[in-house]
Order: C-alpha cells, then structure tokens, then sequence
C-alpha cells in the first residue's frame, strides 16, 4: 500500500532496476529531517513549484493527551532536487544557470516574431496557392535575422574587451570567452541559413575555427600550443633560434591565421627572404567577397551586381587567375638563389617550412596542425581551395580524421560531420546530446530553412510520439525544462500543470497566460483554488474575492451560510466591524455571483434580524434594503397576520436609520400604517402566547420613536 | 516593440522582485544609487540590495531578509522592506548593512502571511498586510520600533496597498475592500470607503497600488486588477475616476488587461492640457503591469504614452523624485531595466 512506511531499513518504496538491466544503478537516496517523532502513520509527497518537492510527515493523532506536553502531529518538508537549468551535458560545464535563463529569456521575442511571421506567411501563401514556406523569398531573411539575433545572445567573440594594452608579446587576441553554444549556432547558421555565405563555405570555416579553436580539444590544438608558446616568448632574445618559434608561425599559419603570423614575424630579424615571404602570405587571394579589418589576404574583388548574376562561373574564373599568379610567385621563391644567402640555418629552414604550407605540401600542414579540424580547414587554404560541394568536403574530413585520429572528437567535431554528412537526423541527435532542449528548439528553425526534407522530417506526425511531431516532442522537453525552474516557468509555450505552493502572485501570472490563451475554464479553476488557499488560511475576504471572480456560486453559498449562523451566535459592535471587508465584497451587486442577494434567503430568520442593526446601514446597498422594506411594508399593509407585522418591525429596528436621511424614506400613509402594526405588535407582546425574544422593548421604544420623526418630517414634505 | 535607445537592461542572476530609487544627495547622477529586494529561488534566500547606477549588476552592499520581499520603500533616512512571511525590516541609509537594520519580525504579534502595502509618511511607516492588519510603527524613542496595531481585519479583507496622505491620514486597498481612507485623528477605523471602478463589466476587483500626489493630498490613484487604473477624489467619494480600462465611450482599448502592479504620479510629464489643468483634473499617471506595459495615462486621453512594451512582466517601477526623466524598473525575466527620458521628446509634446 503506498503511503505505508515499511519497517526495515526505513525505505518507503521498494526500488527494483529496469527489467533486462543487469545492474541498475543505485537510486540517489536523500534524507529529510522532519523532526516529527514515530511512528509516522502518513506521507504525502507533492511537486511544488521548480524543482521543490514537498513532503507531508503526519503522525496518527493521539486520542489522548500526553500531560500537556504538545506533540508536532505532522510536518512539511520542501526537498530541493538539484538545480534545474539546460540537461545539456557540455553546456553545464562553462554556461551556470542564471546565464543558461538569461538566454531562455533573450531569445522568447525573436522566437515570438518568427513564428507569427511564420503563420502569416503560410496563411497568405493557402491564400493564393502561392509556394511553401521554404520557397517564399523572404523567409531565409527572416530567418537569417532571427538566427543572428539568438547568435548575439550567445556571447559575441568579436567584442573587443573594455581596455587593450598593445603589448607586442601578446600574439593572441583576448576576448569574449567563445562558448559551445554559439559556436554550434555558427556552424547551422552557415550551412543551413545563410545563402550569401553558400559560395565562401571554406572561408567561413576559416573564420569560425579563427572564433572557436579553442573549444575543439584542450590538449592538442594550434590555439593551445600558440597560448603556451606566447608565455615563453616573454622570455625569448632571439626567437628565431627556437624551434616551437617556427612551428608556432607554421601552425598559424596552416589555419590561415595571418595576422598573428605577422605579430610573431615582427620578433625576428629583417632579411630579404623574411621580407619576401611575408609579401606572399599578405597578397594570399582568399576565396571571399570581403574581409573584416585587420586581416590579411587579398580577396576577390568583384563589382556587387557580379555576385549574384555571375557568382558561381565569374568568380571562381578571377578567383582561380589570382591563385594561379600568386602559386606562380611563391614557386619562383622556393627556387631562387636567396636560399643559399641565407646563413642562419634555422631561419632558412623555417621559412622553407612556411613557404611548403603556402605551396599545400600535405606533410607540412599535417606536421603544423592538431586537431584533424585544423587539417580539414588548411585543406581549403592550400590544397583544395574550390571544394565547396557537401560531399567533397564530407570526403576531406573523413580523411583528415584518419590522419589526425588522436585528435578525438567532441560536441561540435560531431556536428560538423553530421552536417557534411547531409543528414538532419544526425545533426538533430547530435544537438540533442550536446547542446540541450534550448538549443533544440531554437535550432530547428535553422534546419528547416531552406531544407525540405528537415522540414519533412521535423514536421510528420508521428504515431509512435503519440501523433506529434518532432519538432512539437522537442518543443514539449523545453518547456518542462522551463516549468521545472520557478523563474522560468511562465516562459513556457506550452501551458502545463501549475502548482500553487508558493503563492506570490503566481496565481495572477498563471491568469495572465490564461487570458493570453484564451484558456477560461482554466482560469475558473485555478480562481477556485486560489479562492480554496485562501479560504484555507484565513484570509477570508480573498478567498470570497476568487470565488466571485470564478462564478463559484456553490461555494459562496457555502460560505453565506457559514456567515450566517456565526453571525446569529454573537453579535457585538466589534465583529461586525470585522466583517466589514466581506460584507463590502458580498454586499456589491455583482449578480448571480455571490452578492448579497443570498441574504434575500435569510432576511425572515428570526436570528437575523440584528443583523441589519449590526452592520449598520451603510454597508447594505440601499436598493436592496429598500426593495425588502417595501415587500415587509406590503404585507403589512394586506395586514394578515401578527407574523407578518413582527417581520415588518423587525425590520423597523432599524428604522433610526430613516432620521440619517434628509428625506423621509416613507409617506405618511405608510408612516400612519407602521406606527399601527407597531402598536399592535406591542400589544401581542402582552399576550402570554407570544414567544419572541428578538424584539426587545428598547428596540419597538426606538422605532416608534424613529417613525414618529419621520411622520413629522413626512407631513412637513407634503 | 522597437528598443529605445535610451533604455538598458541590466541581467541579474536572481529574480527581481522590487526596485527604488534611493534618495541621495549625490551631484553626479552616476553617482545615484537603487535599492532592489532580489530573490534566488536555487537556494531559497532573498536580499535587498544597494546596486550603483552606473553599474547595476554589481551590489554594493546587501542585506539578508528571511523570506521574500513583498513591499519596498525608501524614504531620505531609511529604507524598508515587508516579506511574504510577514516582517518589516528597516536599514538607516547612513548605514546599509545587517548590523544596523531593525525588524519586527511577523507573527501573531504583527503580520501573519504577504505585506504589500507599505509606505513612509514622515516619521511613521504603515504596513497593511493580506492578513487583514494595519499597522502604524514608529520609534520608541530609544532606538526601537514601535508597531502599534490600527485594525485587524481577521484575514476577512486583505490588504494590497498602502499610501500615506499626510501624517495623521492614508489610503489602503485590497481585494473586496477597494479603497479606504484612514484619519488618525477620527480614530482607529477607516474613515470612508469606495469601491472602486473596475474593467470588463467587473464589479469587483483587486487594487495592487495606491499613489498620493503630495500637493492634491485629496486624490488617490489606484492601480489594480484587470487592467484598472482610476483615481478616487475624496471630495466626491462616490464617483470614482476611471484613467483605463472604460473609455468615454466604452470602446475605448485599455492601456493593458492584466494586472496593473504598480502606479505613481509622474512628475515629469507635463499635462497635455495645461489650460484646463485645474485641480478637478488628475495630473499624468505612470502605470507598470503584468503584460509587460510601462505607460503614463491621463486622464481623458484615449491614447496612453506607451514607454515600454516588454515581452515580460514589468514587477516594480520607480520615478527618480531628483531627476524625474529617469525610471527604473524590475523586470519578470531577471534583469533591472533603467529607462531615461529625453528632454527633446518632451519638448515634441
């Protein structure tokens, strides 16, 4: 029976592994001080707002008292489960939580504005029968604008820092530390969105690994060797002399790092060799429309107009002229004379090493490289420059990693194979494994750009998810993600079960979706138990406020009721003046929801009458009250029985009212007429038959002497 | 939903419940400082902090509450902060750290649950909570604080709001009760009521706050539930002003239709109607509300001047008594927003 602790060893419930599993990993015990003594007859377990479980300790009420001494009967604990956040494995390590929600947050409006431009764009395109989506010209823009939004999000490595000291041993920029994240964002981003960048692939691969080096492995790449040989630099006279001086030059140089190739050539000693292959490596013709300031090479300069019309053939045909021209000049160095000048062996030698990666000598630049992602990129440098085409370059990585197997891979090594590969299913799993559901969500809007069979995939109802799609299964794991975390869970696109442990103003948050949703009977409900908590805690007046904004009538009834017989119990000045919140909320005319029309019930209670007297008149509307005094007056008048003119002086008790009044609230007829009932009912009291202990004599004194004002005042007006 | 230039969100690691200006008397306005009740629910511990303008993501000084903030406030010699579990905690602005804050620590002798409503009129701070209670502390004369019991409701109507008038009167709201003025000098009950001019057909609603423009003592503004916002004349307690929510015409789109957290007289814009501008009119309003709106409504205007339209909740927002131009706000998704006002976009008007 669940809820039943057992006796031995204090486990509340059997754990038995997975059937088929051999071992199943021990399950994370957590111990709970509760401090309530044994036995313990009940346990109540409830998810609570985030990661917060509570727990409800209760103990079997004693019968009896144990000498006064009081007992805790029972006990709530809240169980913090761990933190919440991104589940992906590698972000987890350099991204803390409050960062991985400050992205949860930025990217909510980009989302927002992608899908209803989304929605606009298919409802005008089943409009006019115009092409899907992906076809719409405009929409990679779109996409495009939201991809780089959500990028800036994710930190930006080219934001240079606060303060730059030039400081000449300093070969490496200092930065933004470049995260996972936005160097995966990069990566689908280039080769899934942005269609300027199709010819230039090569290039922007340069640039990224230029940005994100670093990630790639924190042993062995060209980044780590150049950041551990710039600490020795401080200490180096002659550079030159040193052998991880020319391999550091060689391995920049083989990424196409070319600026620090030249912060490092400014160490050594001029000669004209030095010279000449510095002018080499500046004048490199790189397979790109333009380059950011500071780098070096000389890029295709073509008229704008030329790149769209021309692009493919034009380009490549100057490109490939410029590329042959500088191939011829660096093979007429290698066989100059200067060589032999040249008197500093180590000097000559390390130059002819850089003058080989400028030539694509593949020794050379798997000599110079780490990482096999270093090889692939220096492949497109020097080797292959026009390979562009997926399958080319998916061949090229296959063997840049069978040349650099040690490199091993990671997060982002696999997604740039899965994205050579051409298969979404792969880059979609390898985002899953490590970049989280955030990442997940956000990129399949990347996918989906300008693929169609992403799209396709992404899209398909699938049985087996239960007739979603992937794409909405992902959408559903990020927004549990969100729910899960107390700051986070109204970010959720999705509504899913709130909990209502920790009321600040998460009730009006979760309204505010409601509405938003246009989820009503969701809003009734969660109005009723607010209503509910309140109601439970003491606060009286709210939870009748939550009630009426719910139209709960039963429970208004209820609570009516419940009013009315504590009222007839005691009756002082004091409680009254208690009751007066509720009597104002109950007292509005509100309609069938809860006003005061209830009373209409109990205004002929005997036990009510005081009331009326009690609360005083200004808190009943006067509508009301009069609409009742007229009816009593009516019958009254029709004068059919002693009853019936007790009710009508009851009512009169608080007739001191009518003096509060400028006007007389009667005429005199009706005046003339009460005043008789009243002398009646005085007289009946007489009468040994009577049993009334609701009108006392002061009571009928006060009236009398209350209508007989108003009489006066009735005569004056006529 | 453009980005304002001249408005700048400041990322926090925790949620930002409330947010104040705090009075200083520094020259600079870099110089300025906020104060901002923050609370981080991965460890459950809850802080107010002093934050420097220039840099808000970095607090000067803080000090540990035990549970989360629910009330604010500043005033020149001390600054006060209400929890959900019902205690008062006041910190001399000479002296912003733990040592020097006195409590009153909630429970049966105080408050029992949220205190939202709570406010510095001289020498005397009020606090009504959703317990129902009022009440009025002062100093003992000997250091201490006094809290001295006005009202207690009995949990039969909550307090929301609270707002002093002058030092013997204030205003308080809640859920049912509307809106009450209290006078001190006729004893400890509220002196008269109004219930308030509620949104979508609603007769009743929830007021979240309450602002008093110290030179029309007589007029409250009152910010509430369903995106209502009026202002009660004490000269004509009856009839309630409604600033948003129902047009002239009933037709008219309200400035937001969700909650309306905070209101404040905003003393920097000029009213569009100078000429008539008597003293029947009520002066500009600025409003922060769930749906992300900062705005300042008018009254009669039909189009509200809308300063931010954030993708989140705006919490808590506060008018610089200094420098007016500037607004700082706290936003639901864990960041400080600081708004500053051009004199040329004034000058437009």
């Amino acid at each position: 029976m669940p809820g039943m602790p057992t006796d031995g060893g204090g486990a509340m419930v059997p754990f038995s592994g997975e059937p088929g599993q051999a071992s199943p990993a021990p399950p994370p015990v957590r111990h709970i001080r509760h401090c309530v003594a044994p036995p313990i007859s009940r346990v109540f377990i409830s998810w609570s707002s985030g990661n917060l479980l509570q727990v409800a300790c209760l103990r079997q009420p004693s019968s009896e008292g144990r000498g006064g001494v009081e007992e805790v009967g029972g006990r709530v604990v809240e169980v913090n489960l761990g933190a919440g956040g991104c589940g992906g494995v590698e972000v987890d390590e350099e991204i803390d939580a409050a960062e991985i929600r400050r992205i949860e947050y930025g990217s909510v409006p980009a989302f927002a504005l992608l899908q209803s431009r989304k929605n606009a764009l298919t409802e005008a395109a089943a409009m006019s029968h115009a092409p899907s989506l992906s076809e719409h010209a405009e929409w990679w823009q779109y996409v495009l604008e939201y991809s780089k939004t959500i990028g800036n999000l994710l930190g930006n490595p080219d934001s240079p820092p606060a303060f730059t000291l030039e400081d000449p041993k300093t070969i490496l920029k200092v930065g933004e530390k470049p995260t996972s994240l936005r160097a995966a964002w990069e990566l689908l981003e280039m080769f899934f969105v942005d269609k300027q960048l199709q010819g230039w692939l090569p290039e922007c691969l340069v640039d990224w690994l230029d940005d994100f080096d670093s990630l790639l492995s924190k042993e062995s790449t060209v980044y780590s060797n150049l950041s551990s040989f710039q600490k020795k630099l401080i200490k180096l006279q002659i550079v030159e002399d040193d052998p991880d001086y020319w391999n550091g030059l060689a391995a920049a140089l083989s990424v196409g790092w070319l600026d620090i190739v030249f912060s490092l050539y400014f160490h050594q000693t001029e000669n004209g060799l030095v010279e000449a292959v510095a002018v080499l490596v500046s004048t490199m013709p790189r397979m790109r429309p333009d380059l950011p300031s500071g780098k070096l090479g000389q890029c295709c300069k073509t008229r704008p107009d030329f790149i769209k019309v021309l692009y493919k053939t034009e380009v490549s045909y100057l490109y490939l002229q410029a590329w042959e021209k500088w191939r011829g000049q660096v093979n007429k160095l290698e066989c100059s004379a200067f060589w032999i000048q040249c008197g500093h062996r180590k000097t000559r030698d390390g130059l002819k090493k850089l003058l080989h990666i400028l030539m694509g000598n593949v020794k050379e630049l798997t000599a110079a490289t780490s990482h096999w992602l270093e090889l692939f990129v220096s492949h497109f440098l020097y080797i292959r420059p026009f390979t562009v085409g997926f399958e080319g370059m998916h061949h090229l990585a296959q063997k840049c990693i069978e040349l650099k197997p040690s490199s091993g891979t990671n997060g982002l090594t696999d997604l740039l194979v899965g994205i050579l590969s051409e298969n979404p299913e792969v880059v979609l799993a390898e985002c899953t494994n490590n970049f989280g559901p955030w990442f997940v969500t956000h990129a399949m809007e990347l996918l989906t750009a300008d693929n169609d069979y992403a799209d396709m995939m992404l899209h398909e109802e699938r049985p087996k998810f239960g007739g979603i799609s992937i794409e909405e299964l992902h959408r559903i794991v990020y927004a549990q993600v969100l729910c899960s975390h107390s700051l986070t869970w109204q970010v959720s696109f999705c509504l899913k079960s709130c909990n209502f442990g920790h009321l600040i103003r998460v009730c009006e948050q979760t309204l505010e979706i409601c509405r938003l949703y246009e989820l009503e009977n969701v809003s009734t409900n969660i109005m009723k138990i607010s209503g509910i908590y309140h109601w439970k805690h003491g606060r009286k007046g709210d939870g009748v406020y939550w009630f009426q904004q719910a139209h709960d009538k039963v429970r208004l009834d209820r609570i009516a009721q419940q009013l009315f017989e504590r009222i007839g119990k005691s009756v002082t000045d004091d409680s009254f003046k208690q009751w007066e919140g509720l009597l104002e909320l109950l007292g509005s005319d509100i309609g069938s929801a809860g006003g005061l029309e209830f009373l209409h019930r109990y205004v002929f209670l005997p036990a009510n009458s005081c009331l009326f007297m009690a609360f005083g008149f200004t808190f009943f509307p006067i509508t009301f009250w009069y609409r009742d005094f007229k009816r009593s007056l009516q019958q009254a008048q029709e004068g059919r029985t002693g009853e019936a003119a007790r009710q009508t002086a009851e009512f009169l008790i608080q007739v001191e009212l009518l003096n509060c009044k400028p006007k007389p609230l009667l005429n005199v007829a009706e005046t003339t007429l009460l005043l008789n009932k009243l002398q009646e009912l005085s007289l009946a009291k007489l009468h040994p038959d009577f049993s009334s202990n609701h009108l006392p004599s002061h009571a009928l004194n006060t009236v009398r002497l209350a209508l007989a004002s108003n009489l006066a005042r009735a005569i004056l007006e006529e | 939903m453009a980005d304002n230039p001249s408005f700048r969100r400041h990322p926090h690691p925790f949620s930002i419940d409330l947010v104040r200006w705090l009075p200083s008397s520094a020259t600079s306005p870099s110089d300025r400082l906020l104060a901002a009740a923050v609370h981080d629910p991965s460890v459950a511990s809850s802080y107010i902090h002093l934050l420097p303008l220039a840099d808000p993501s970095s607090p000067l000084a803080s000090l540990p509450l035990p549970s989360r903030a629910t009330a604010l406030r500043c005033s020149p010699s001390a600054l006060a902060a209400t929890t959900s579990t019902g205690s008062l905690h006041l910190a001399p602005s000479s002296s912003f750290d733990a040592g020097a804050a006195v409590a009153v620590s909630g429970g049966a002798g105080f408050h029992v649950g949220p205190v939202r409503g709570l406010d510095c009129g001289g020498e005397e701070w009020v606090t009504a909570g959703e317990d129902g209670r009022v009440h009025v502390i002062g100093g003992g004369g000997d250091g201490r604080v006094v809290a001295r019991r006005v009202w207690d409701g009995k949990g039969m109507a909550g307090y929301e709001a609270a707002k002093w008038a002058s030092p013997a009167e204030f205003a308080t709201g809640g859920a049912g009760c509307g809106v009450q003025w209290w006078d001190q000098r006729k004893g400890d009950a509220p002196v008269t009521q109004c219930s308030g001019i509620w949104g979508h057909g609603l007769v009743t609603g929830m007021v979240h706050s309450i602002d008093i423009h110290p030179s029309r003592k007589h007029i409250c503004v009152v910010g509430g539930s369903s995106g209502t916002i009026f202002a009660w004349d004490l000269r004509w307690p009856q009839q309630p002003i409604p600033l948003s929510g129902i047009g002239l015409h009933g037709i008219v789109q309200p400035v937001c239709e969700s909650e309306v957290w905070e209101v404040l007289f905003d003393t920097y814009t000029q009213s569009s109607d100078i000429i008539s501008s008597t003293s029947a009119r009520i002066l500009p309003v600025m409003i922060c509300s769930e749906d992300g709106i900062l705005a300042v409504v008018e009254q009669g205007d039909e189009r509200p001047l809308e300063l931010l339209a954030e993708p989140c909740a705006i919490n808590s927002f506060d008018i610089d008594t200094q420098n007016p131009s500037d607004v700082v706000c706290a936003l639901e998704w864990e960041s400080i927003g600081v708004l500053t006002r051009g004199r040329d976009a004034m000058a437009e008007e």
